[in-house]
């Protein structure tokens, strides 16, 4: 695909929706230029965090929708999730590679919803990520401002390691730059930075399409991926398994169509697949309640809370297929539990962190 | 040694069951005959939690009391003050099971792991809960009907104990050095329960509970203890003791001259969620040489002022230490250990009547693991306690019948599918242990898979000496319960369809699919498609072992065979040949509704129609009754 075709379905892409990707926060970004291993490891706690960040709001939608009349959303969106948590995997993979401590379970990992990404500077002072049921609205201003690549002619050329302040002042601050900088960085570390053996790595067999790392070209890989994934910088809509970016794929909601490659030489692209329909009547448009007094919402706090000490766990250390798939039961219930306070409490899911179970009438 | 001993702390909070109760009617288990109706609420015939999932959970438990060996309560600086109960935070939650739709009254926790934490949640000490039924439920809230009105108990140990930084609590230190087994004892009572999916509590009741030490010499589920008993006049519904008070244990502590009285599950409450009901002061005394004597020597009085004291339950969980004031003298207990003892209401003015009492000869006998799950030809062990004056009772022989009569089903005369001797003896520590055989039960209940049965054993020591009091003694829940399964030959080769409704893997998924509408949320279990779309989900949760909280089928009812066939499917799911499956026929009523008979007019009566109460009521005792 030519830089001309990808501008050409950027743009058509564009229309009605937010114009310019997201930017990480100034701060991280001059502090990763440092270059040094600290600032290496504590800029992919960030990674890690803001790969996570958009899990709750995205579950959020998911589960608000009756799947036997919006199964096609749901799929899109439960793809998008599930790359996002490959992605906090990777992150993870690079971080223990490094000798850094993945850290998960604590309050200030969950973001506060609504608000701003962690790390992430707003578009506008509007702008803001919450808990919402799926709509057009949602996914178009909001999933896809988070996703929004880079226009393709201003993609960054890859930094230069360690630059100086003023030069860290230079440096463009999409997400997608952010991990190309973070991989510049690595690099300057030298393989010397790399713990031997691999530790604490979740690799493919335990979570598909996970990379092991254990030195910069395999951190270089896992970096690839989740860009390639998820803002589509890479020349391609389309990711080596033949699904669209993320930000095409919340897209294909907005244009009611899937989005298909039109041959040609050079080939171009345009949502003119198979029809994509939300059926409003199908999402439950309850909101999060953050009251604290409902046992539903408490009961999968709790289970969140419970979901995250597992994730600590599995990146610390027990990166078995045992501690995955008590994850995976995890994840089961608090989709189950979101899809039945929502469908008939009237009530969603706040994704607080809360480490015990308290009753709501407690006294007892 | 078990919780109900000085070393031991308290605790109150709220338990959760969100059973699925589409499965309580056994006809829904037919496929032929399941209308979507079945899965909605209320009397279209889903009753009162269709969409349940089986779990349960502790909700909001918190320690209210600890006592360390000497009696005495902990210090003022003791972290266990503050800690709370709490249940995995790890793990998906543990989960409620029926032994079968015939056999609704053993409801089993299955895949809970306790922890004993700090107010923030971190643990102090964690364990695996040994799956148990509830024992000795009973009609204990006075006001209301059906279901709501019941309580009962579980007793069980936690195993795998792992201990964490315990070092600001004196108790957890003296637990853990008491606990050199490696096991903690966990006795909770349950109520107060709500069924009313309209209001904040649905699902929800009361729990108060004990933990402490454990030794491995004792049994699990039960004290081996002073063993009060009564018995009941009322055929229908829940047990009602003749005298209001339930079963219940004491032990006697020699080296304290103390007697520590359980009345965690025996004391009637007036209205849900309430105190003890007033029944007058209870006195727990001993009857002194029944036979020429029949002195009854007071151990010590409990007021009513006591127990009825809205703080009083959830702070001693029911547990009371008498004499409170003194100890006993060594002639006092020296007659406690070999005479009965017995709980009397004071206010009751003939003095031979005992609210619940130890059988004149002390003796009693049970199971201690009391349901049981068997493929066919498979051999089991099930180990059997015998006490006398709460001690060990040796060398005694043991008979074991067979006992269907607490099986909410209707008599049938297909050859038994079990076999047992009909007398052991016990052994030196008082322990039998009644080897049980199997064979194919067959298709004997066509749509609901092999059979349940009853055991159950007697003393026969105890079969020719009167009770001591004026009422017999009898616990209906004092049996064993088993499933045996019936053998399933899969079709070969292994389809999704198969060649009949016998030999498919479609007609296993078709059945949850119908009982289970909660599994919609992940997929359609009678879908061919549906199935393959999620088969590494599926291939994890049949492939997990029944103790693990994630396990599938969450009810736990599916045979070796079943499931072997299940898991080999799965590894290369081929559809097959569709074959038609029958069209439901006409609506027909429930022969749940027709046969449960009417109980007195109950604002909700259809919530009581798919629970225990209606459960209680397919007994093959009450239906005998009934047609006699």
């Amino acid at each position: 695909m030519t830089i001309d075709s990808q501008l050409s379905l950027l743009k058509q892409t564009q229309v009605g929706g937010p114009k310019k990707p997201l930017q990480v926060s100034r701060d991280i970004i001059k502090k990763l230029a440092q270059g040094d291993k600290d600032s290496v490891l504590s800029a992919i706690q960030d990674a890690i965090k803001l790969e996570h960040s958009t899990i709750p709001p995205y579950l959020y939608a998911l589960y608000s929708l009756d799947e036997t009349k919006n199964a096609g959303i749901a799929d899109i969106i439960q793809s998008v999730v599930v790359e996002e948590m490959l992605h906090m995997t990777l992150a993870c993979n690079i971080l223990n590679a490094l000798g850094g401590t993945p850290d998960i379970d604590t309050p200030s990992f969950i973001p506060t919803y609504p608000g701003t990404l962690p790390g992430i500077e707003p578009p506008n002072p509007n702008w803001k990520v919450d808990l919402k049921p799926c709509s057009k609205d949602v996914v178009q201003s909001v999933f896809m401002q988070i996703e929004m690549p880079e226009k393709p002619h201003d993609f960054p050329v890859k930094p230069q390691a360690v630059l100086g302040a003023e030069e860290a002042e230079e440096l463009p601050r999409t997400i997608g730059a952010f991990y190309q900088l973070l991989e510049a960085q690595i690099k300057n570390l030298g393989e010397g930075a790399f713990v031997s053996p691999p530790r604490n790595q979740v690799g493919p067999d335990i979570m598909f399409e996970s990379v092991v790392v254990s030195d910069f070209a395999s951190a270089q890989q896992a970096i690839g991926i989740i860009i390639d994934q998820g803002e589509g910088t890479d020349p391609d809509p389309f990711d080596e398994e033949g699904a669209p970016a993320h930000y095409y794929r919340y897209a294909e909601i907005i244009k009611g169509q899937k989005l298909g490659k039109i041959p040609g030489n050079p080939p171009t692209y345009a949502y003119n697949g198979d029809p994509v329909t939300l059926d409003t009547s199908g999402v439950w448009k309850v909101a999060p309640d953050r009251k604290g007094d409902n046992q539903a919402v408490l009961t999968f706090n709790y289970t969140y809370t419970s979901l995250l000490k597992t994730l600590h766990a599995f990146f610390n250390g027990q990166n078995t297929s045992q501690q995955f798939n008590t994850a995976l039961g995890l994840m089961m219930s608090l989709k189950q539990q979101a899809m039945e306070m929502m469908s008939t409490l009237g009530v969603g899911p706040s994704f607080e962190y809360q480490p015990t179970n308290p009753g709501i009438n407690s006294g007892g | 040694m078990s919780y109900l001993n000085p070393l031991r702390l308290h605790f109150a909070g709220q338990f959760q069951a969100s059973v699925s109760t589409v499965n309580n009617d056994p006809d829904h288990y037919n496929n032929a005959t399941f209308k979507p109706n079945y899965q909605q609420p209320g009397n279209a015939n889903g009753w009162w939690n269709p969409r349940g999932d089986g779990a349960w959970r502790l909700i909001g438990c918190h320690v209210t009391s600890a006592f360390m060996a000497d009696g005495s309560a902990v210090g003022q600086a003791d972290q266990i003050r503050m800690s709370l109960i709490a249940d995995s935070d790890s793990k998906t939650s543990a989960k409620l099971v029926d032994l079968d739709p015939e056999q609704q009254l053993v409801s089993q926790i299955w895949g809970m792991e306790v922890r004993i934490t700090d107010s923030a949640g971190n643990a102090l000490v964690r364990g695996c809960y040994e799956p148990v039924g509830f024992m000795d439920i009973w009609k204990r809230i006075q006001q209301g009907q059906g279901d709501l009105t019941a309580g009962a108990m579980y007793q069980s140990v936690l195993t795998n104990l792992e201990w964490g930084d315990i070092s600001a609590s004196p108790f957890l230190q003296a637990l853990k050095q008491a606990a050199d087994d490696g096991l903690l004892s966990i006795k909770f009572n349950v109520e107060s329960y709500s069924m009313a999916s309209n209001k904040p509590n649905f699902t929800r009741g009361r729990i108060v509970g004990t933990i402490g030490p454990a030794s491995a010499t004792e049994p699990r589920h039960f004290v081996a203890g002073r063993q009060l008993l009564t018995t009941t006049n009322v055929q229908l519904g829940f047990f009602q003791p003749v005298q209001q008070i339930n079963f219940c244990v004491a032990v006697v502590d020699q080296q304290r001259g103390k007697v520590y009285l359980d009345l965690g599950n025996a004391l009637p409450i007036s209205t849900s969620g309430g105190p003890p009901a007033p029944l007058g002061d209870l006195q727990l005394i001993c009857i002194v040489d029944p036979i020429f004597r029949n002195e009854q020597m007071l151990i010590g009085s409990i007021p009513q002022a006591t127990y009825t004291n809205p703080a009083w339950y959830p702070q001693t969980a029911g547990i009371i230490e008498l004499p409170a004031d003194r100890a006993l003298s060594q002639d006092d207990l020296s007659s406690i250990a070999s005479n009965p003892l017995w709980l009397r209401i004071a206010s009751q003015s003939n003095k031979q009547i005992p609210a619940v009492a130890e059988h004149a000869s002390g003796l009693y006998i049970r199971a201690d693991q009391f349901v049981l799950r068997l493929n066919p030809d498979e051999q089991a062990q099930a180990q059997l306690y015998a006490t006398q004056f709460g001690q060990p009772y040796p060398n005694a022989q043991v008979l074991a019948i067979s006992d269907p009569s607490q099986l909410q089903q209707a008599p049938n005369t297909s050859p038994s599918a079990i076999s047992f001797p009909a007398f052991i003896t016990t052994n030196e520590q008082g322990i039998a242990e009644l080897p049980i055989a199997t064979s194919d039960p067959g298709s004997q209940r066509d749509f609901i898979d092999g059979q349940v049965y009853g055991i159950r054993v007697h003393l026969t020591d105890m079969l020719f000496i009167p009770s001591g009091n004026i009422f017999s003694v009898f616990n209906p829940a004092n049996f064993i319960s088993l499933l045996v399964w019936e053998a399933f030959e899969p079709a070969e080769p292994l389809t999704w369809w198969g060649t009949t409704d016998q030999n498919s893997i479609q007609s296993i998924f078709q059945q949850y699919a119908n009982l289970y509408p909660v599994m919609q949320d992940f997929l359609d279990l009678s879908d061919y498609q549906s199935v393959r779309e999620n088969i590494f989900l599926l291939q994890l949760a049949f492939g997990l072992d029944p103790s693990d909280p994630n396990s599938m089928p969450v009810t736990r009812d599916l045979s070796f065979a079943k499931r072997q066939a299940i898991l080999r499917w799965m590894n290369d799911p081929q559809e097959g040949t569709p074959r038609p499956r029958a069209a439901p026929p006409q609506a027909i009523p429930s022969v749940l509704s027709a046969e449960t008979p009417d109980s007195a007019a109950a604002p909700d009566k259809a919530a009581s129609r798919g629970g225990k109460e209606a459960a209680l009521n397919r007994r093959r005792s009450v239906r005998f009754s009934r047609h006699s």
